[in-house]
């Protein structure tokens, strides 16, 4: 790894440079609120900030300084590796054939610009979901092989971030290709990749001194001691394992209104559904031939249905959806990935109309350990 | 690479109706090369599906031995209805083979325990075949379970909802054989045992430290053959049984099967019952 520093003008040569080749993804006001998008670089928010509560989310009128001074909104990065929405395949069949065509789009590479360390964990657990099993999924595959990740250190953490007490920010420490960090007057890059140098060829830099670099470490760890909330980290699994029959999951269930926003905006969330979407126009009531595609659409583990089978749910009661939901971010990603489920992002709790703070229900289910 | 979400065609070669609304489906998969990479174990399921309606994840019910693949169907839902309705010749697909098998290799010195419920026997039915190629096939010398007693428990609601009930006599060569049924209609001859599955360990004799178990049926009744060999004293690591859940892409990647942490669609179907010993007690886990 190579550290530069550039001045702050630079970071739009950066960007345009990233245009050329690439769909680059990155925060932009929508309806008052910060998304991802693709954007151009005037589309960054620079100077706003947003106020983040449990069930409020709010952008401030007050401006700050500098360019990343905001906190993550309700989009996570995995809506451009997992689409909400994707035709899987089209097919056409008739009683004696079934033909497949397979839909995979070839576009741009994508650029993520400005992604947080929360959500580059969240990336990593999904690489381990899509790629790194027995069988990888090809879509998935193929946007990620020429992705590109300008990374950003948080500086001002939401009221929500939790992340410090999960491991898994507000430091961004690996899988990135450029790493931003912002500083009074310029900005210090980390260059982890070959790809990320040969970004900033040619372009402009000076040699960080040691002053940068303690400036650095001085800013995040200023935003670490920002953060307000935590969890647990080491007891996690055992508090989740040993209190599957806790009367507090009856108390979430009162508050729980199943909208299923947290898993819409949590960045792990990755559970989907697939239907077959049957064309009217595709209908032939001669040969009965069908033709159609087959669609995959984000889920939630808080559907009614999620769990059902011919003969019955297996998760019929909210109780048991909502502790289901709980116990795969806080529990089971450890023995299924090998890492957390939740990255400590504090979405779930801005996004959720009732306000259910998952650190608050840890600490409840935690005092009657 | 193969990619896992797309299904491949295989056609319909016979359909042999079990009870009045099982049968078994006979497939052939129809492109050459994919037939010859298709690999599958004892144990395994696939997706079939049918475009335009959905996808079912339904087992294998024949051995590797056999010449076509066979899955054995109940109707159940929108996508099973569909294929009841297919006839022979006609084109189904299939996706698969995914999840965990039954560990074969384990039952070798063994006495072999089947235990089926209901349409559990499906899955099952390839251990069974299996071992019965086995057998012809090394001479019984060295065949699976070899040293040991092969036993099958199953049961089902009524005599009439038994499933490969023309088949039972030709594995009693190498099977020993016991069913019960829930009820039985009195005009009906039925020699078999009356009453719950549990009650046929009453007729049979294992050395439980040196069994081994196989379990596949609703899960109630799986909590209750695991309490009973349990109590006689099999090894919680000797038990393995295979667990039902909403399969929908089975590789993984979409959630609908999660047994706590476990993915029945690729830790499972087939489970070591000391592995989950602590997620079965769990209600709506």
């Amino acid at each position: 790894m190579r550290s530069i520093k550039i001045n702050k003008d630079v970071l739009k040569l950066i960007f345009e440079r990233l245009k050329a080749s690439h769909r680059v993804i990155g925060p932009k006001i929508e309806n008052n609120v910060i998304v991802l998008r693709e954007i151009d670089y005037d589309d960054i928010p620079a100077g706003s900030s947003d106020i983040q509560k449990p069930s409020f989310y709010r952008i401030s009128p007050d401006k700050k300084d500098g360019i990343f001074s905001f906190s993550n909104g309700t989009d996570s990065f995995k809506r451009f590796l997992q689409p909400p929405l994707r035709e899987v395949f089209k097919f056409k069949k008739s009683k004696k054939s079934i033909s497949i065509t397979p839909s995979l789009t070839k576009e741009m590479p994508i650029a993520f610009f400005g992604i947080r360390a929360c959500d580059l964990s969240a990336l990593r657990l999904y690489d381990r979901i899509f790629l790194e099993g027995n069988i990888r999924d090809e879509f998935y595959y193929s946007v990620r092989k020429d992705l590109l990740i300008i990374s950003v250190n948080c500086l001002y953490p939401c009221d929500n971030c939790f992340c410090s007490s999960m491991g898994t920010g507000p430091e961004v420490k690996s899988g990135f290709d450029i790493s931003i960090t912002e500083l009074r007057d310029s900005f210090f890059l980390d260059i982890n990749t070959i790809s990320g140098k040969e970004l900033l060829e040619g372009l402009p830099f000076e040699e960080p001194n040691s002053n940068d670099a303690d400036e650095r470490i001085s800013r995040i760890d200023n935003c670490r001691k920002l953060i307000k909330k935590s969890v647990p980290f080491n007891e996690l699994q055992r508090i989740i394992y040993r209190n599957f029959e806790h009367p507090r999951w009856t108390d979430i269930a009162k508050r729980d209104l199943e909208c299923g926003n947290c898993t819409q905006v949590c960045p792990t969330c990755f559970c989907n559904s697939t239907y077959d979407y049957v064309h009217i126009s595709g209908i032939s009531k001669k040969t009965a031939d069908i033709s159609g595609s087959r669609i995959r659409i984000w889920d939630s583990c808080f559907s009614r249905n999620f769990a059902r089978v011919h003969g019955g749910n297996f998760r019929p009661s909210r109780r048991a959806r909502f502790r289901h939901w709980m116990s795969h971010k806080m529990a089971y990603t450890f023995d299924q990935f090998g890492m957390t489920g939740c990255v400590g992002c504090g979405r779930c709790i801005t996004w959720c109309p009732a306000g259910i703070d998952i650190t608050d229900e840890i600490e409840a289910l935690r005092s009657c350990l | 690479m193969y990619d896992k979400y797309l299904p491949f065609e295989a056609t319909i070669k016979w359909i042999k109706k079990e009870t009045r609304d099982t049968a078994t489906y006979a497939l052939k998969i129809n492109k050459r090369e994919i037939q010859r990479s298709y690999i599958f174990k004892p144990g395994q399921f696939n997706m079939l599906s049918i475009p335009g309606i959905g996808e079912v994840p339904i087992s294998i019910s024949s051995s590797t031995i056999d010449h076509n693949l066979m899955h054995t169907i109940r109707i159940a839902g929108d996508v099973t209805t569909h294929i009841s309705r297919l006839n022979v010749g006609d084109i189904i697909g299939v996706r698969g083979p995914f999840g965990s098998s039954w560990p074969l290799e384990e039952i070798e010195d063994r006495d072999l325990i089947i235990i089926a419920g209901g349409l559990g026997i499906a899955p099952l039915r390839s251990v069974v075949r299996q071992v019965i190629a086995n057998i012809r096939q090394t001479g019984s010398k060295k065949a699976y379970a070899s040293n040991g007693d092969r036993i099958i428990l199953y049961g089902a609601k009524t005599p009439k909802d038994i499933i490969f009930r023309d088949e039972f006599p030709g594995y009693r060569d190498s099977f020993k054989i016991y069913l019960s049924v829930d009820k039985a209609d009195p005009e009906e001859y039925w020699r078999g045992e009356i009453g719950y599955i549990t009650s046929l360990f009453d007729k049979i004799s294992f050395n439980p430290l040196n069994s081994m178990a196989f379990i596949c049926g609703p899960e109630a009744m799986m909590q209750s053959t695991i309490k009973e060999l349990i109590l006689r004293g099999v090894p919680g690591e000797k038990i393995f049984l295979s667990m039902e859940r909403n399969m929908n892409c089975g590789i993984g990647t979409c959630g609908h099967c999660f047994f706590g942490p476990k993915f029945v669609c690729k830790d499972g179907p087939v489970f070591r019952f000391s592995d989950i010993e602590n997620l079965l007690g769990i209600n709506e886990i």
